[in-house]
């Protein structure tokens, strides 16, 4: 006999293992895929020794980074430097808690209503990343000043710095989009932009996000410390900014955690911007060949395939720019990127009441 | 005082060009075509490897004429041209022989070789020769300090081909085996 607690235990830990899954092994596909983009970009062949054409590198770092030594530093509070790595690593994994990887379906189990593609639906989903997202910059500072080492130091304060100032616009640019879906769960804002693809907040047409979508795409490759704006890590200048002093399972997790943040925004800027799982197209082509029950598939590929472009978008711009100064990076993020976001809060909310009033 | 220079009136094709990142574009496109017409120019080098140039100079050796008799005379010629001072060479009488010489000890040290190719010109009985080896990796630098068995040993693995000795060499005489061709002969 399953009680309802257990029975609701047990889909959930299914759930959350499922997602772990598969976010670390994107993960893994993206320390590879990286190397490899970088390279062919630059007319190397990136990573080719570690199986065929180098596809088992992310097996062999993980296995080095495991068996590394861990090295705590003289004069480093051990505790917070134990913490930071942690701190860094479970904000991000806890924001794919209210991803929809997958149509809105619900089924029963025993009476219990099942979401199968998403975690939990929470009403403020797109708050809550917001939240633990700032919350994994503590894990940066913390490193930072925990090592007692000045590069980490002057790592973890530019990283605070630029999170500051690039969450704002984050925040921001994704008021507009808020305004047209009418709500903050993820779940109901990618259900908003269902039937073709100029039905995406991208293109809609009340007030076409666009604007939004390029503040929030810049705005989130600074606040995931990414090539142009990677000034908490500039290996030139800081040699490795808020990780100088972290090695092993903890360079790890700081390294995870860089990753599965990309991936995170990545997520929530498709989901947001791009239609989530919905195809460019009305309903799926499952469903009319006759297989509507197997239509969750193209609609996760959908998932997927936007939000692997994105991170296609990441690796290409690690290829062509080089870093800003610091002072550019700050100049840019308060005088051009604050006045856009908020411009277009001012126009979608103008165009939306416009709209609702015709 | 001004807080900040004042900056250039923009033309509206460059106020477009920037508000629209058309140099970041320009960029990005430049790298999307080196993804999409991808050539590698680098070699998996120690799996394939690239065509050495005729002229290569490589790891340098000893050579033996074709009875097996070491070509070193012990003239210290290429101790002297070396700039490096990379060898040493202990010349001594051959025993019984006393209009002949040979290298009782000959050393290299090739942590300090430069890989100039002086003592291969300098040498007048062409026993010195470069070989293609370039893969002397050690894990110990002393391991680069060489005598002459190995020089000896490089050279035989190196040239198969050994030159023939001349048949006008009396066995007591050092016979200096270089072309004379380009010598003008002297007057009468």
């Amino acid at each position: 006999m399953v009680t309802e607690f257990g029975l609701r235990l047990a889909i959930s830990l299914t759930q959350i293992g499922a997602v772990m899954c598969i976010v670390v092994i994107t993960v893994l596909i993206l320390t590879l895929a990286e190397r490899k983009v970088l390279g062919w970009m630059q007319d190397r062949m990136g990573p080719m020794e570690v199986g065929p054409y180098g596809i088992l590198q992310p097996f062999a770092d993980a296995i080095k980074l495991f068996f590394k030594e861990d090295i705590v530093p003289a004069g480093a509070n051990k505790f917070i430097f134990t913490m930071a790595p942690i701190l860094c690593l479970i904000p991000t994994f806890i924001g794919f808690a209210v991803i929809p990887w997958g149509p809105n379906w619900t089924f029963e189990i025993n009476g219990i209503v099942v979401k199968p593609f998403v975690i939990s639906d929470i009403n403020i989903g797109i708050l809550y990343i917001l939240a633990f997202a700032s919350l994994a910059a503590y894990g940066i500072i913390l490193g930072g000043w925990a090592s007692n080492s000045k590069y980490s130091l002057l790592g973890g304060l530019r990283s605070a710095a630029q999170v500051i100032s690039y969450e704002l616009n984050v925040g921001l640019s994704i008021v507009g989009v808020l305004i047209l879906a009418g709500s903050l769960s993820l779940v109901k804002i990618t259900d908003a932009q269902t039937g073709w693809f100029w039905n995406w907040h991208i293109f809609a047409l009340p007030a076409p996000q666009i604007f939004a979508f390029v503040v929030y795409v810049i705005s989130v490759v600074a606040e995931t410390n990414r090539v142009p704006f990677d000034l908490p890590e500039a290996e030139s200048e800081l040699v490795a900014g808020f990780f100088t002093e972290y090695s092993g399972l903890r360079f790890a997790f700081f390294f995870l955690a860089e990753y599965a943040n990309m991936v995170l925004v990545s997520c929530v800027a498709s989901a947001l911007f791009l239609g989530g799982w919905n195809a460019p197209y009305p309903g799926t082509l499952m469903e009319l060949v006759g297989l509507s029950s197997w239509s969750w598939i193209e609609s996760t590929m959908w998932f997927a395939v936007k939000t692997y472009s994105l991170l296609f978008l990441f690796f290409w711009l690690r290829a062509t720019l080089p870093r800003l100064r610091y002072d550019q990076l700050m100049r840019f993020g308060w005088k051009v990127l604050l006045p856009i976001a908020l411009a277009n809060i001012v126009v979608t909310a103008i165009a939306v009441f416009i709209y609702q009033r015709i | 005082m001004r807080s900040t220079p004042t900056t250039k009136r923009l033309s509206l094709s460059e106020w477009f060009k920037t508000i629209t990142f058309y140099e970041i574009l320009v960029g990005m496109k430049a790298t999307l075509s080196h993804l999409i017409n991808y050539r590698p120019v680098t070699l998996q080098y120690p799996h394939e490897k690239r065509t050495l140039p005729d002229n290569y100079r490589g790891m340098l050796a000893l050579l033996r004429y074709d009875d097996g008799t070491e070509k070193c005379v012990g003239c210290d010629l290429c101790e002297a041209a070396c700039p490096s001072r990379v060898i040493r060479v202990v010349s001594a009488e051959v025993p019984g022989e006393p209009t002949k010489r040979y290298s009782k000890e000959y050393y290299m040290d090739m942590t300090r070789c430069l890989f100039c190719g002086m003592c291969v010109d300098a040498c007048p009985v062409d026993a010195l020769g470069m070989t293609r080896e370039f893969e002397w990796a050690v894990y110990d630098k002393r391991q680069l300090h060489l005598n002459k068995q190995q020089l000896l040993a490089i050279g035989d693995r190196s040239f198969s081909v050994r030159e023939k000795r001349l048949e006008l060499q009396h066995p007591n005489v050092a016979f200096f085996n270089v072309a004379f061709s380009h010598v003008p002969p002297k007057p009468n």
